[in-house]
C-alpha cells in the first residue's frame, strides 16, 4: 500500500520535472536568442542601407538586409502551403472515409515511408527534377522558388494526411451518423459535418507543417536558395531564405557583428512563424464561426421569423393549439 | 389497420454472430410500436435495418426483405433494399431519433433547418416557415423562439432532445425510429417528450425502443419482444 503510493508519488514527480525541463529549455533557447539577437534588431538589420518605403514597394534593392530573405521565406511557406494542404487534406478524406481493405494498406504503408524520408533526400530528388527537367523540357528550369515549395510540399504532406485522418477518424459514432440519419449522403456529411467537427484537430497537422517549411534548410539549400538573390522576382527564379541565411551567416561569419545578425535572423524567424501560427487560427476561427452562430447577428433571425406572417395560418392553429396543451398539462 | 412496416425473414449477422433470426413482423400506420427487450439484444440494430443506417458497419450481412408503404405510391411498398433506391431519400422519409441528443455545433436555426439544406432547399421564405412549424410541433417554439441563434448545444438535455425532434420532423417524415428517446432525461423532460410523441402520432408512424416497461404502458399501441433474435408480439 505505502509502496504503491510512493510509487505513485515518484510518477508524478518525475512528469512534473519533465515538463519543467521541457519548458525551460525552451525558454533558455529563446532567451538566448534575445539575449545574443535582440540588439541587432533595427530597421537597419533588415533593410540595409536602402529606406524602408523604396525597399517594399520594390524602388530599390535590398543588398545587406533582411528583407528579401523575408519575403523569400514568406512566400515559400505559402507556396508550399497552396499544394499540401489540399493535397494532403484530400488523402487524408480518402484513409479516413473511403479507402477499405488491402489498398489502406499499402497507402498507408507508403505515406508512413514518406513520413521517415530524411528532407536532404527530398531535397535530392526535388533538384534531380529540377535538373531533369533542365535537360528535357527546357534550358531556362533551373532550381527555384517553385520547386522548393513542391519539394518542401512533398515533405509536410504526411503531416497533413495523417492529421486529417486521425482526425476524421476520431469522431465518435453519434456524431458520425447524425446527418446521413437525417438523408444527407456521403459527400454531404464529410463536408457539413465531418470536416468542420475535425477542424481543431486538422489544424495542428497544418501549423506542424507550417513551421517545418519555415524552418527546413537542407531542402531548399538543393533547390533553389542562394545567399544573395534579391527579393523574389518570380517563382521561376531563386530567392533567398531565412533559415539559409542563419546557417550560412554562422558557417562564414568574418566578424562578431554579422554573428549577432544571424541571431537578429532567428529571432526575425520565430516571429514569422508566431505570425503564421496566428494567422492560421485567425482563419480557423473564421471557419467555425460559419458553421456555429455569429454573435454579430443575435436575435436577427428570431426577429425576422416573428414578423413573418404565417402562410398556412390553419394548419398552424392547429399545430400552435396541440403545443399549448402539451405545455399546459406538464409544465 | 393499414400496414406501413413489413419485415419478412430478417436475418442478420455481426461478423461471425447472427443477431436476428428470421423475423417477421408487422407495424401499424399511425401506431406507436415499442420494442422491448433485454440489453444487447440488438434492439437498436432493428430501427437501423429499417433506414439502412448499419450498412456503413463493417462486417455485418442482412438478408431478407423490408417493406415500407410510403405516402402517394398507390398501394405498392417500396422494398428500402432495392438497389435503385437510394439510402438518402429513405432516411428523409424515415427519421430516427437517438438514445443520447446530438444537435450539431450550430445554432438553433440552422440545426432544425439542416435536412433542408441537404435537401438542397433554399426558398429563405419557406425556410423560416418550416423551421417554426417544426419547433412548434416539438413543443419547443416557445422556449427559443427568442434565441434562435444561439447555440445549440446550451440547451438543456431535454430541450436539445425536442430540437432533435423538430430536426427530424422537418422533413415531415411519415415513419419516425426512436432509440430510447428518454434514456438520459430527467423524469419532467421524459413526460415533455412522451406527451409529444402521442400527438405525433396523427403524422407519422413511429417505433420506439424502450428500457420502461410503464412509459410503453403509457404510449405503446402494440408491442414487441425482441429475445435471443426473434421477435415476438406481447
Amino acid at each position: 500500500m505505502v509502496m504503491k503510493r510512493v510509487k505513485e508519488s515518484i510518477i508524478v514527480v518525475l512528469s512534473w520535472l519533465c515538463s519543467l525541463l521541457l519548458a525551460g529549455s525552451v525558454a533558455t533557447i529563446i532567451g538566448y536568442l534575445l539575449f545574443k539577437g535582440l540588439a541587432t534588431i533595427n530597421l537597419a538589420l533588415i533593410f540595409g542601407d536602402t529606406a524602408p518605403l523604396e525597399a517594399i514597394f520594390l524602388g530599390r534593392q535590398v543588398f545587406n538586409g533582411l528583407l528579401p530573405a523575408m519575403v523569400g521565406t514568406l512566400a515559400l511557406v505559402l507556396l508550399a502551403l497552396i499544394f499540401a494542404i489540399p493535397l494532403g487534406v484530400a488523402a487524408g478524406i480518402y484513409m479516413a472515409e473511403y479507402g477499405k481493405g488491402r489498398l489502406k494498406g499499402w497507402f498507408s504503408l507508403f505515406f508512413d515511408i514518406l513520413a521517415s524520408i530524411p528532407s536532404i533526400v527530398v531535397g535530392l530528388f526535388g533538384f534531380s527534377v529540377a535538373v531533369f527537367l533542365h535537360h528535357n523540357l527546357s534550358e531556362r528550369i533551373y532550381p527555384c522558388l517553385l520547386i522548393a515549395a513542391l519539394s518542401l510540399a512533398f515533405l509536410v504532406l504526411p503531416y497533413i494526411i495523417r492529421t486529417t485522418q486521425v482526425a476524421l477518424e476520431s469522431i465518435p459514432v453519434t456524431i458520425r451518423q447524425t446527418a446521413p440519419a437525417l438523408g444527407a449522403t456521403k459527400l454531404q456529411n464529410i463536408s457539413h459535418v465531418l470536416l468542420p467537427h475535425a477542424l481543431s484537430a486538422m489544424m495542428s497537422g497544418i501549423v506542424l507543417a507550417m513551421g517545418r517549411c519555415a524552418e527546413d534548410t537542407a531542402v531548399i539549400m538543393l533547390t533553389g536558395v542562394v545567399a544573395s538573390a534579391g527579393m523574389p522576382r518570380s517563382i521561376f527564379a531563386g530567392f533567398e531564405a531565412l533559415p539559409f541565411y542563419i546557417y550560412y551567416i554562422s558557417a562564414q561569419y568574418s566578424d562578431s557583428r554579422e554573428l549577432a545578425s544571424g541571431y537578429g535572423a532567428a529571432i526575425i524567424l520565430l516571429i514569422i512563424c508566431i505570425m503564421l501560427f496566428g494567422l492560421a487560427f485567425y482563419i480557423k476561427a473564421r471557419f467555425e464561426l460559419t458553421f456555429t452562430a455569429r454573435s454579430g447577428d443575435k436575435r436577427r433571425i428570431s426577429q425576422r421569423i416573428m414578423k413573418a406572417p404565417d402562410r398556412r395560418k390553419k394548419s398552424l392553429k392547429v399545430n400552435f393549439q396541440t403545443e399549448q396543451s402539451g405545455q399546459g398539462t406538464l409544465l | 389497420m393499414k400496414t406501413k412496416i413489413r419485415l419478412s425473414d430478417i436475418s442478420f449477422s455481426y461478423g461471425n454472430k447472427l443477431i436476428f433470426k428470421q423475423i417477421n413482423a408487422e407495424f401499424a400506420e399511425h401506431c406507436i410500436t415499442a420494442i422491448v427487450g433485454p440489453s444487447g439484444q440488438g434492439k437498436s440494430t432493428l430501427l437501423t435495418i429499417i433506414n439502412r443506417l448499419w450498412e456503413d458497419i463493417p462486417a455485418t450481412n442482412l438478408h431478407g426483405k423490408i417493406e415500407v408503404w410510403l405516402n402517394g405510391t398507390n398501394g405498392t411498398p417500396q422494398d428500402i433494399y432495392d438497389s435503385a433506391y437510394p439510402a438518402d431519400s429513405l432516411r428523409r422519409k424515415v427519421g430516427m431519433l437517438f438514445q443520447t441528443p446530438n444537435p450539431l455545433p450550430m445554432s438553433i436555426y440552422r440545426n432544425v433547418a439542416f435536412p433542408l439544406k441537404l435537401a438542397g432547399i433554399k426558398d429563405r421564405e419557406l425556410v423560416d416557415h418550416k423551421v417554426k412549424t417544426a419547433l412548434r410541433q416539438a413543443f419547443l417554439w416557445k422556449e427559443v423562439k427568442d434565441r434562435l441563434d444561439d447555440n445549440a448545444l446550451i440547451l438543456s438535455g431535454g430541450q436539445q432532445q425536442r430540437l432533435c425532434i423538430a430536426r427530424a420532423l422537418i422533413m415531415e417524415p411519415e415513419v419516425l425510429l426512436l432509440d430510447e428517446p428518454t434514456s438520459s432525461l430527467d423524469s419532467r423532460a421524459c413526460k415533455v417528450i412522451e406527451e409529444l410523441l402521442l400527438t405525433l402520432q396523427q403524422q407519422c408512424t413511429i417505433v420506439m425502443v424502450s428500457h420502461y416497461l410503464d412509459q410503453v404502458k403509457r404510449v405503446a399501441d402494440t408491442t414487441w419482444q425482441l429475445e435471443d433474435g426473434r421477435l415476438t408480439r406481447i
